[in-house]
């Protein structure tokens, strides 16, 4: 019984050779406490607040271009940006830079817990450099507010067009004192049938220039900060209010088979209006035959990056055969898989799905010159369908599954000199476990990202990841299946050799 | 040094397999394939000598023919 020693202590060696990752590290978003009534200090006025409203998608996303001017004795850093409390947790992708030199970078923004008896919560903006007295500052404040657009009616016929209202204040929100402030509305179309007029300014208010409505300029500089001036409009957007209330996003690398898997799963929900009646098949082909204008989800185009092949779309019931890949061509011309579900999804309507391709591996990973054992991936954060009305991502999870023996996993998201759609990395939630799979004995390193309040502004957002993986590493796949069959060959070589025959020993 | 510099800098040193995707089935095959004839061999004639020189072979090939075939089918490990 000599080698089966010999080889289970071999196996024992191969199994423990290097070091475990499946420690968990886990980072989560922190939300600073504030006491309870808490008012910002008035240590800043706003000299200047322009506002622009986009809602030439099916979410709302909030550009505020504001000239904060320090009125304190002392320098001051901390900037607090104000939300109505119903607004508070639809905020997402917020991103805060110096409006004058976007290219340093954005500032570091902190949620607050949120106060359940205050009519506004507020994010804390640290300026890197503290203000000085009577010194001025431009902010480029950007955000999307997802489900906050309301299709009114609330029920319309299937063929009907179909309208969003969107309510707010003349007033922006904002915990300091604001001199003067605008607001423009970006609306998709020029049909807007209902939008409040203000007796706030000398001239008409709004103007509209095309499908540009601009609320102000106010003086508003004897207005308390957080009055209220409701403004509703109502505009028309025959389109579906696509929202993704999860999105499971998982890209698995191997380094044997060189290559990169993704595959994403969707649970869809259309936002607008319900249907006032049953759905009707007839009249859904014929007004998709004259190709009109609907407020269901009909289809779906991805692009997806060169060389992508082996597209699959499946839900609960198996492959959907209504889908349609276009192969790209490396290096430049994009694949597109267009997929039309099972059936239109029409408001209130869900739908779930997966998708999933592959693409060769060195597209994407390249080895670090930093070290010998070390590598760096490089893959989009999410990509998505690419559609005219937008897309809004309720809760995102990345999960980027590395090779088995993947240590010293480290992560960045690619900044740019503008929003990238993405929150700060101190907003991402992320954890490193292991994941077992086929032919697996350790457990693949997987990092795991978690998002909340997504657009498909982050389409072209990227990761980036870096870690070390030993050819001893590689080799533990074929070693451990080797060992395995040695490990018979030699039992059947010790059974053979054992004496079983009857007579006198 | 940021992550993305990091990647800028391995610009020239992209990752290649060490069996290229279009190669894994024949590779694959092919050792699978040595392994059961070398496992045959063996069977004929288990001694210690035969471990040695037919079932190290036919593990080693069974080993890595195993990974590249259920890469070549989809499954990538």
């Amino acid at each position: 019984m000599r080698p089966f020693t010999a080889l289970s202590a071999l196996c024992g060696l191969f199994l423990s050779a290097s070091s475990f990752v499946g420690a968990d590290s886990t980072t989560s978003p922190s939300r600073v406490a504030l006491p309870r009534d808490f008012k910002p200090p008035q240590v800043f006025k706003n000299a200047n607040l322009v506002r622009t409203s986009n809602l030439e998608k099916g979410y709302l996303r909030e550009t505020v271009n504001v000239v904060v001017e320090n009125v304190d004795t002392q320098p001051q850093s901390d900037y607090y940006l104000s939300f109505p409390s119903d607004l508070y947790d639809k905020v997402g992708a917020l991103e805060v830079r110096d409006k004058t030199a976007p290219e340093n970078g954005r500032f570091d923004v902190e949620a607050t817990e949120f106060s359940p008896g205050s009519d506004f919560q507020y994010f804390i903006v640290h300026l890197p450099k503290p203000l000085a007295p009577s010194s001025q500052i431009t902010l480029g404040i950007s955000y999307a507010v997802l489900n906050s657009l309301r299709p009114r009616p609330a029920a319309i016929s299937q063929n009907d067009r179909q309208f969003l209202a969107h309510s707010f204040s003349a007033y922006a929100p904002s915990a300091y004192t604001t001199v003067t402030q605008k607001t423009k509305l970006k609306l998709p179309s020029t049909s807007v049938p209902d939008y409040t007029t203000t007796d706030l300014t000398s001239g008409p208010d709004p103007q509209r220039q095309g499908t540009t409505y601009t609320y102000g300029p106010y003086d508003t500089a004897n207005v308390a900060p957080g009055t209220f001036y409701p403004i509703n409009i109502r505009y028309e957007f025959t389109k579906p209010v696509i929202t993704a209330s999860l999105l499971e996003r998982d890209l698995e690398v191997s380094h044997w088979g060189g290559n990169l898997a993704t595959e994403e799963r969707y649970w869809l929900r259309n936002n607008g209006s319900k249907l006032t009646d049953n759905f009707s098949r007839v009249e859904w082909t014929i007004s998709s035959y004259q190709q009109l204008p609907s407020s269901s989800i009909r289809e779906l185009k991805y692009p997806l990056k060169p060389g992508s092949v082996d597209p699959y779309f499946t839900d609960d019931i198996g492959n959907v055969s209504t889908s349609h890949y276009r192969p790209g061509k490396v290096p430049n011309r994009e694949g597109s898989l267009e997929i039309r579900p099972r059936y239109p999804i029409f408001g209130s309507w869900n739908y779930s799905f997966r998708i999933g391709w592959n693409n060769d591996l060195s597209a994407f990973l390249r080895r670090a010159v930093t070290g010998a054992d070390s590598y760096v991936l490089r893959v989009p954060f999410i990509e998505g369908p690419k559609v005219a009305e937008g897309i809004q991502y309720e809760k995102v999870v990345v999960r980027v599954v590395l090779p088995e023996g993947a240590r010293n996993v480290q992560y960045e998201t690619l900044e740019k000199s503008s929003s990238n759609g993405l929150p700060s990395a101190s907003q991402i939630h992320s954890h490193i476990s292991s994941y077992k799979t086929f032919m697996d004995t350790l457990g693949r390193t997987t990092l795991t990202l978690t998002v909340e309040g997504l657009t498909d502004e982050a389409r072209d957002s990227q990761l980036l990841l870096t870690y070390d993986y030993s050819l001893w590493d590689s080799l533990r796949k074929p070693v451990t299946i080797t060992a395995g069959l040695l490990t018979v060959f030699v039992a059947a070589w010790a059974v053979g050799n054992i004496d079983v025959s009857i007579k006198k020993r | 040094m940021s992550l993305n510099e990091v990647w800028e800098a391995a610009s020239a040193s992209p990752f290649y397999p060490l069996i290229a995707k279009d190669s894994q089935l024949t590779v694959g095959f092919t050792l699978l394939l040595a392994a059961f004839l070398l496992t045959g061999l063996f069977g004929l004639n288990r001694s210690l000598l035969s471990i040695a020189s037919f079932g190290v072979p036919a593990a080693l090939a069974f080993g890595f023919g195993a990974v590249f075939m259920i890469c070549a089918v989809g499954v990538y490990v």
